[in-house]
């Protein structure tokens, strides 16, 4: 996508670049891939894959220049570079996570894109270089991602804290950008430019196995891009830049037939050849939930490995050249979004938390409202349990027409098995006439509300450690919480329409009424009406009229 | 003495003329060196399905014959592919019988959805994008570019609509065009339009070099091709399923010529008359190959002599001036804020 001009030297700069593959080989500069594929039975009547493919380059970011690259995808060294960015994080996802059946998934998306990114610390303008970040990315994934600017982006304070590494001591959200478009759709054209950024591209490897037909005919398919500076080894003094790309999707068993799969019946093929610059490709299928379900596996196992974490023990059959999980009770911490009221004129948005846990949760909601959606803070209440709750903090900055979003993040104690309500008004605005868009009848989005939380317990949890870069990273790696981001539905809104029609039916109707009513009245009020007396009509008039009348008879 | 003088000159110069001769045979005739398309279906909506996959057919072949996906500016204004209707998801097909999947495996759509306005395509052909624009979504034409323009949408005397809720007219399009002749942004220009009363887009073009072909007369309508039941619309329109039918028969080497493209659909199974507009093209289209609007221009020249420069390698240097440095201790921070150590409750604002 990036590279656009084809001219006459083009062997000359193909020798070049060989050329310059080989002094990189030369040099030691340490770039590691992994693939994974995770296959996970859920509870339900659905079946979970993710795949996880990690690059890891032991490089600074900050003096990196991203001229030359050998796994690494160049075009996201460059958006690096050129918008300093410290981290970046983008999802692309079709459905919605339905957190009280399924558990949780390795990474959390809202439906619709979703994208943040923290910005270096000497960024002169954050805005500006967010409004180019978005349209070089919409550029790269083929994603409307470029209607992203100040007017929907909020900087959230708690929610979304850098998952990589820093040596600053404090961390302001100043630098944090966070925007979620709800509508968009996504299609093999987001994941075919999203392949291209693998090493392997398409053809090998368990890329191969992405293929557009049966992914999207899916309950839930999400394409995600991670980006951040980790740790290069265990004493933390240098960098590395890690690069986490992955695809999750949820099957039916009702849309796949039966309850029987196997690679070709979940993707169309096989894996025909591994991906030779990738160090290590792992297929790994949980088999907790056997104990219940039990089913067996065709071919054995190349070893089974049991991972106590947090626990929760789960057992995982592992094959070489690529295991699963599943939902035994409902998980500790899941929420809904809804629209309440009635008519055209106030309405409300409600979001309930479920805390399933024994033990109290301290939980973050996060709120992004867009602006033609005005709040009113004085109508904010959080009921748990028919009790009202008084939040442990509140951050709110109003929305400003036009210019800026509603963001509103609330802190909240859970106490253990509860059910907290959070619900604040809002009144249905008219819009310009040229803000509508063409389809407006259909209604406009609320992106999903964000409910973070460290979980004590990794029961349903799948997600990576902060440290951990991959799959198997995620096994016995037992720590003091896990952080889930629970991600809500979204919600769609009839703001009062105008009908556009009505400018043309009034000119129609003028119209008429002028050329009926308007004319004859017209000829009445101006026009006088006077006899005329008949002229005395002269000889030789009279003589031709007889002359006539005779003729004719 | 002169004679023999005159005879070395001669000589010389035939073989300076044959030097020159054999080197123009490297170029492409007739100044084109490179070929872009700018597709566009400005149809929102389930029931225009057809136009996604009109626009779409023109994408496959123009791929299949050569222009790289970076030369290609598609614009498709909704999503019909994985649109929840949609009963065969990630699939646009070309007829009932799911004879082509045009959508494919590999595609790039550069403006969809809400992108696609009358705006967004006018900036695209005359090259007045905002700062910022992605270089997959700039129609990056020089003076030696044939640009192949498909449109395909709701149409009337004078107009096309985008989305059913604006249009371009036909001075409009004329004059942007225009515009795109004063840039030197292209050296020939193939404009096809699928829309009822298509001729009367290209009626007011008044640039040269511009070959224009148009479903259908003033007057007339254009017609769909038949109905798929399992999507329940429309699947395809007549003149660029015929279209498509004839490029599906052309590969890189054909002999095809232009002229007869544009003999693709007659009366008798179009409906509606298909009108092309030629004075304003300086060649004449039955010796002008297919290829110089479908398929792609790719001079290569071979090279006898590669100079290697010795590259210096910036990150090493950089490297041992931050040895030098004191050491930095990085760290994570906590994904999550303890609660205890929460600052009072405040509602700030900026």
């Amino acid at each position: 996508m990036m590279s656009k001009t084809y001219k006459m030297n083009k062997i000359i700069s193909c020798i070049f670049y060989l050329l310059i593959l080989t002094i990189k080989l030369a040099r030691t500069t340490s770039e590691t891939f992994t693939e994974e594929l995770l296959i996970k039975p859920l509870y339900s009547e659905q079946l979970y894959a993710h795949f996880q493919f990690t690059t890891k380059w032991d490089v600074d970011p900050s003096t990196e220049n991203f001229n030359h690259t050998r796994i690494f995808p160049r075009a996201l060294g460059e958006l690096l570079k050129r918008y300093n960015i410290q981290e970046l994080h983008v999802s692309l996802t079709g459905g919605l996570w339905r957190y009280e059946n399924w558990g949780y998934p390795v990474t959390d998306a809202a439906p619709g894109a979703e994208v943040w990114a923290w910005f270096k610390r000497d960024t002169p303008d954050v805005d500006q270089n967010w409004k180019r970040l978005a349209n070089s990315l919409s550029g790269l994934l083929c994603a409307s991602l470029n209607f992203v600017d100040s007017s929907n982006s909020i900087s959230p304070e708690f929610t979304f804290q850098p998952r990589g590494v820093t040596n600053l001591s404090s961390i302001n959200n100043k630098y944090l950008r966070y925007a979620s478009l709800p509508r968009e759709v996504v299609c093999t054209e987001n994941l075919t430019p999203w392949k291209k950024l693998l090493p392997c591209g398409s053809k090998s490897g368990l890329a191969s196995l992405l293929n557009s037909g049966y992914i999207h005919n899916t309950r839930y398919h999400s394409v995600a891009l991670h980006l951040r500076p980790v740790c290069r080894d265990d004493s933390c003094e240098s960098l590395a830049l890690e690069l986490q790309q992955s695809v999750s999707l949820v099957y039916d068993y009702l849309i796949l037939g039966s309850r029987n799969w196997s690679l070709r019946k979940l993707f169309g093929q096989g894996v025909a050849k591994s991906c030779p610059l990738a160090s290590r490709s792992e297929i790994f299928v949980d088999t907790t939930v056997s104990s219940t379900h039990s089913f067996e596996l065709n071919p054995p196992p190349d070893e089974v490995v049991t991972s106590i974490r947090g626990g929760h023990e789960s057992t995982f059959a592992k094959y070489k050249e690529s295991q699963s999980i599943a939902v035994l009770s409902p998980p500790p911490l899941h929420a809904n979004q809804y629209l309440t009221g009635y008519g055209q004129e106030r309405g409300g948005i409600v979001t309930k938390i479920f805390n399933n846990h024994w033990g109290n949760l301290d939980v973050v909601l996060l709120q992004n409202i867009p602006w033609y959606v005005p709040v009113y803070l004085h109508t904010l209440k959080v009921v748990t349990n028919g009790v009202e709750n008084n939040p442990v903090a509140l951050r709110y900055i109003p929305g400003r027409q036009r210019e800026r979003a509603y963001y509103l993040e609330v802190l909240l104690k859970l106490p253990p098995k509860s059910t907290t309500a959070v619900s604040i008004d809002f009144d249905y605005v008219f819009l310009k006439w040229q803000e509508y868009p063409p389809d407006a009848n259909h209604g406009f989005y609320i992106g999903s509300a964000v409910v973070s939380t460290n979980l004590p317990l990794a029961r349903n949890f799948t997600g990576l450690p902060q440290d951990g870069s991959t799959l198997a990273d995620s096994f016995n790696a037992s720590r003091s919480g896990y952080l889930v981001q629970v991600r809500t539905e979204i919600m769609v809104i009839t703001l009062p329409t105008p009908d556009f029609s009505m400018p043309y039916n009034v000119i129609c109707l003028a119209c008429t009424v002028v050329a009926l009513a308007f004319g004859p009245l017209h000829n009445i009020t101006t026009r006088r009406l006077t006899l005329k007396p008949k002229p005395s009509e002269k000889l030789f008039v009279k003589l031709k009229r007889g002359l006539t009348e005779f003729l004719q008879k | 003495m002169l004679f023999l003088k005159a005879l070395t000159s001669y000589i010389l110069i035939s073989f300076l003329i044959n030097l020159c001769q054999a080197q123009s045979i490297n170029f492409p005739k007739g100044g084109q060196t490179n070929n872009w398309a700018v597709l566009v279906d400005t149809s929102r909506f389930w029931f225009n399905y057809r136009h996604v996959a009109n626009v779409l057919s023109i994408y496959r072949s123009v791929k299949r014959l050569g222009i790289p996906d970076s030369q290609i500016i598609l614009m498709i204004a909704d999503d019909m592919a994985c649109n929840p209707r949609n009963p065969r998801p990630a699939t646009v097909f070309n007829n009932a019988n799911q004879h082509i999947n045009v959508y494919g495996d590999d595609v790039e759509v550069d403006y969809r959805g809400y992108e696609v306005t009358v705006e967004n395509f006018v900036r695209l052909l005359t090259g007045r994008l905002p700062p910022g624009t992605p270089r997959s979504k700039q129609l990056l034409t020089d003076e030696g570019s044939n640009v192949l323009v498909y449109l395909t949408g709701h149409g009337g005397d004078g107009f096309l609509k985008f989305q059913d809720s604006e249009e371009i007219t036909s001075q409009e399009m004329a004059d942007a065009l225009e515009q795109m002749w004063q840039k030197q942004r292209y050296h020939e220009t193939f404009f096809m339009i699928d829309t009822c009363q298509a001729a009367s887009m290209y009626e007011r073009f008044y640039s040269p070099n511009i070959l224009a072909v148009g479903s259908s007369l003033v007057g007339e309508d254009s017609l769909s091709h038949h109905v798929d039941p399992a999507i329940g619309v429309y699947i395809i329109d007549r003149y660029t399923y015929y279209a498509l039918e004839f490029l599906e028969n052309v590969d890189r080497q054909s002999n095809k010529t232009m002229g007869e493209f544009l003999q693709v659909c007659p009366k008798s199974v179009c409906i509606s008359t298909v009108g092309v507009r030629r004075d304003l093209f300086k060649r004449n289209p039955d010796y002008v190959p297919i290829t110089d609007f479908f398929g792609s221009v790719r001079p290569v020249s071979l090279l006898t002599e590669v100079k290697i420069q010795p590259l210096t390698s910036k990150r090493q240097e950089a490297k041992e001036s931050n040895q030098s440095k004191t050491i930095n201790k990085y760290r994570y921070v906590p994904p999550l804020v303890n609660f205890n150590t929460v600052i009072t409750p405040r509602i700030g604002t900026q």
